[in-house]
């Protein structure tokens, strides 16, 4: 602005209008002379300054210019002026209340009737409003640029076609090209091929009806590694409101991706595992309690998978039979209530098959930091596998226990030294003892020291050859007995193979034993006795047979014998061998001699003898028998034989036994003892320790036995 | 006769048609039979009271067993035989001759030549 000039020049014609119009425009208005002495100024101007006219006239501006513009203003304000020409200048200046102004001056050249340079007139405005306007804009643009351009975000401007237009720093770093390779491509040409389509369709509904949209994708980039980003896309606009393009805020999340994706596996990885271990979860939120099951939970309760995987609590204990549902319910309320977790075991019906299964549950409540309890989360899985295994371990349990208590044979479990772990009831009754004498104690307790050393031995051979050994083994009964065991036993082994105990199955032989002795004795017994009725039939053979005798007489001599032999023994044969009955023996010693005619008298007590003594009585009186035949009472019809037999009793008992005929022709006293009289006189005495007399009388033979009566007589 | 001509043999045999038997055999040697006896109390007596030159034992009397007799025998010096079906010895005896039953007379004969031999 000129300086003030000297005052009062005339104002052309129509002065005063003008000073109206002047002083009623809201900017500043000054005329000037040549001299630079100011000729007029308006209201405006007078009130900028808040001097009285006269002062405004010739106030000095440049006192009340901004330092920072001061000397940009001068010197401005001098080449405008001397140039002749319409100049402006801009800059700041202190109004009369002190504040900075920012004013737009326009200063022009006067010129007189002929064309003549007389000064200048301006007009300035307060323009402070515009300017901080415009200085805010700048600071924002400056600021905005700087974010732009250092923002970890990328920025990329694209046309209508999607060539990119404008790109920033970082998302040339991020996009994996260069800035020169970028201009003038689109952006689909970098864009992974699987993303196109779906890109095109939310490009081209932005531009069409102006949606802002964020997407992921992925960018091929030059080096073709691909990186995923986050593109908050939107449409600028020309003032007229016609898109002109696209604005790309573009944000890298590869890393992001990478880390959700791993995550995702993570989890899943978990609900593989967890549902390959064949274990179902729920979780419930408790404030709503809704469930949310996994999919094999409603598998495993059989029943089908809602679309939204959701299960009440109630569908769980429908499906749990009815006498094991409260249990569970009680369970469940009680660890939702108190926060008591539980692990039960219970049956439920699948809801498809019907079938019965096992369960086992645990549940837990999940308390947060805060002590609410929100959630619920449990996890189930079939045991109807290890429940069935179970019951038939405990199945077989019973069996065995069945049979080891109820077995005949005898089973003893020890420890590798020989101390008794268990016995069963047949080894008590076998030797007498209650349980607990037994159990605890060494088996050295029950049998002698050689069957100790017996034991060890056969322990040894297991412990170093394994299998099982086989051993007759004496043992002690608690009342001193002596019992065959015979034994089989074998080591228990443990997991490693290691042997941990000693387990025998045994049984007793005494029994079997005493009588295989028996057999044995009845074996030798026989072969003496057979032997021995060797040596009598050549006894008798040697007797018959003499040199002298005539040989049809001495064959049916022998027969007869040999007859009377073989009748006792059947006899015998018939007893077992035992006592047997006098009656009996005398009766079949007489029957091939005419017993069964009446010939014979039999009369005596009911007596028994032994075997021995009854093979010799038997031939005595067969040979008296065959002699009364062929020489005696029964060589005639009317002859008759009594044969009486008594127990005499005195300080011992006697028996006595008579043979008499009568009724046969006149005895003659023979002229030689034969075989049949030696062996009734000295052999039947012999025999029965007694004494045996045969008289030969006239009216009849008679044989008088008189002895101890024979042990076995009862 | 023979060698044997007139000894004195002791038989215990409760058998009465062996020993029958046997004292024909004896007789047939011409040897002198001492009994027989039958019983263990016999026989035990006949050996006892001595004069005999040998003895031929059954093992087996009437359930009892000899061996007394045959201890006594030995006791005094007189060599015996034992005849028996069991076919052998009673224990403490295992070097006297045994007899098996049923015998001929040529066991007998032998046996007594052996036992004086």
């Amino acid at each position: 602005m000129a300086p003030p000039e000297a005052p009062i020049e005339t104002l052309p014609t129509g002065e005063d209008e003008f000073r109206l119009i002047a002083d009623s425009a809201p900017v500043a208005v000054w005329v000037t002379r040549l001299n630079r002495q100011r000729s007029f100024v308006n209201r405006a101007y007078v009130e900028f300054l808040g001097v009285p006219y006269d002062e405004a006239l010739v106030f000095d501006w440049r006192a009340i210019i901004h330092p920072e513009d001061a000397m940009r203003l001068l010197q401005e304000s001098i080449a405008g002026e001397a140039s002749l020409e319409t100049f402006s200048l801009e800059g700041r200046y202190r109004r009369h209340d002190g504040e900075w102004r920012w004013l737009n001056s326009t200063s022009s050249p006067r010129r007189d009737a002929e064309g003549r340079h007389i000064g200048f007139i301006g007009v300035a405005h307060d323009v402070t409003e515009a300017k901080e306007a415009e200085l805010a804009l700048r600071d924002r643009e400056a600021q905005l640029s700087a974010y732009i351009s250092q923002s970890t975000a990328g920025f990329a401007q694209v046309d209508l076609d999607g060539r990119f237009t404008l790109v920033n720093d970082r998302f040339c770093e991020i996009a994996g090209w260069h800035r020169d390779d970028l201009m003038g491509r689109t952006m689909l040409s970098i864009t992974h091929p699987d993303d196109i389509k779906r890109n095109t369709g939310l490009f081209e509904r932005a531009v069409a009806v102006g949606e802002p949209y964020t997407h992921e994708k992925r960018y091929i980039r030059k080096d073709d590694g691909i990186v995923w980003v986050n593109n908050s896309v939107s449409v600028i606009r020309r003032p007229d409101g016609e898109p002109f393009g696209v604005l790309a805020v573009t944000l890298d999340v590869t890393k992001r991706r990478e880390d959700e994706a791993s995550l995702r596996k993570g989890e899943e990885t978990l609900r593989l595992a967890i549902e390959g271990a064949g274990m179902a979860t729920w979780e419930l939120d408790l404030p709503t309690m809704t469930g949310q099951w996994s999919p094999n939970r409603f598998d495993l309760l059989g029943l089908p998978r809602t679309p939204d995987l959701r299960g009440t609590v109630d569908d769980w204990l429908e499906r749990i039979v009815t006498d094991d549902r409260e249990m569970a319910r009680t369970a469940f309320e009680r660890c939702v209530a108190k926060g008591k977790p539980y692990t039960i075991e219970y049956r439920i019906r699948r809801a498809d098959t019907g079938e019965e299964r096992w369960l086992q549950s645990h549940g837990s409540r999940v308390d947060y930091a805060d002590e609410r309890a929100t959630r619920f989360v449990g996890i189930s899985f079939d045991v109807t596998e290890r429940k069935h295994a179970e019951e038939e371990l405990r199945e077989s349990e019973t069996r065995y226990r069945t049979m080891f208590e109820q077995a005949n044979d005898f089973i003893v479990t020890m420890t590798l030294d020989q101390i008794i772990t268990s016995v069963n009831p047949a080894v008590l009754g076998s030797l007498g003892y209650a349980e607990h004498e037994v159990v605890g104690r060494w088996i050295g307790d029950f049998m002698d020291e050689d069957q100790v050393a017996l034991s060890l031995a056969a322990l040894q051979r297991k412990l170093s050859e394994g299998g099982s050994t086989r051993l007759t083994i004496n043992v002690r009964a608690k009342d001193g007995r002596e019992l065959i065991w015979e034994t089989n036993s074998r080591l228990g082994l443990d997991d490693q193979g290691r042997p941990t105990s000693l387990q025998a199955i045994g049984r007793d032989m005494t029994e079997a034993k005493r009588a295989e002795a028996h057999q044995k004795l009845l074996i030798d017994e026989l072969n003496h006795r057979v032997k021995n009725t060797l040596a009598i039939v050549q006894g008798i053979v040697q007797q018959t047979f003499k040199a002298d005798a005539n040989p049809r007489a001495a064959r049916a001599a022998f027969e007869g014998r040999l007859s009377a032999l073989s009748e006792a023994h059947n006899l015998l044969t018939r007893e077992f061998w035992g006592p047997v009955s006098m009656a009996r023996i005398i009766d079949d010693a007489v029957a091939p001699h005419g017993g069964d005619a009446g010939r014979f008298e039999l009369e005596g007590p009911d007596l028994t003898i032994a075997p021995k003594t009854a093979i010799s009585l038997a031939l005595a009186i067969h040979e008296l028998a065959t002699n009364a035949v062929k020489h005696g009472a029964l060589s005639v019809p009317e002859g008759r034989v009594a044969i009486q037999w008594a127990k005499a009793s005195g300080n011992e008992p006697r028996l006595s036994l008579i043979w008499s005929e009568h009724g046969g022709p006149p005895v003659k006293t023979p002229s030689k003892r034969g075989f049949g009289t030696r062996m009734i006189e000295r052999g039947l005495a012999a025999e029965l320790g007694g004494s045996v007399k045969i008289e030969f009388a006239p009216e009849g033979l008679k044989c008088v036995v008189e002895a101890p009566l024979p042990e076995a007589t009862a | 006769m023979t060698a044997l001509e007139g000894l004195r043999v002791l038989v215990v045999e409760d058998e009465p048609i062996v020993a029958m038997c046997l004292e024909d055999i004896l007789d047939g040697l011409g040897c002198v039979t001492i009994g027989p006896a039958s019983r263990l109390a016999d026989g035990l007596a006949l050996a006892q009271a001595g004069g005999l030159d040998a003895a031929i034992l059954d093992i087996n009397l009437g359930g009892e067993r000899s061996t007394r007799i045959a201890e006594a025998l030995r006791g005094g010096g007189v060599p015996f035989a034992f005849a028996s079906g069991y076919g052998a010895v009673p224990e403490g005896f295992e070097n006297q001759p045994l007899i098996e039953k049923p015998y001929r007379e040529a066991d007998i004969q032998a046996a007594l030549v052996r036992l004086l031999g």
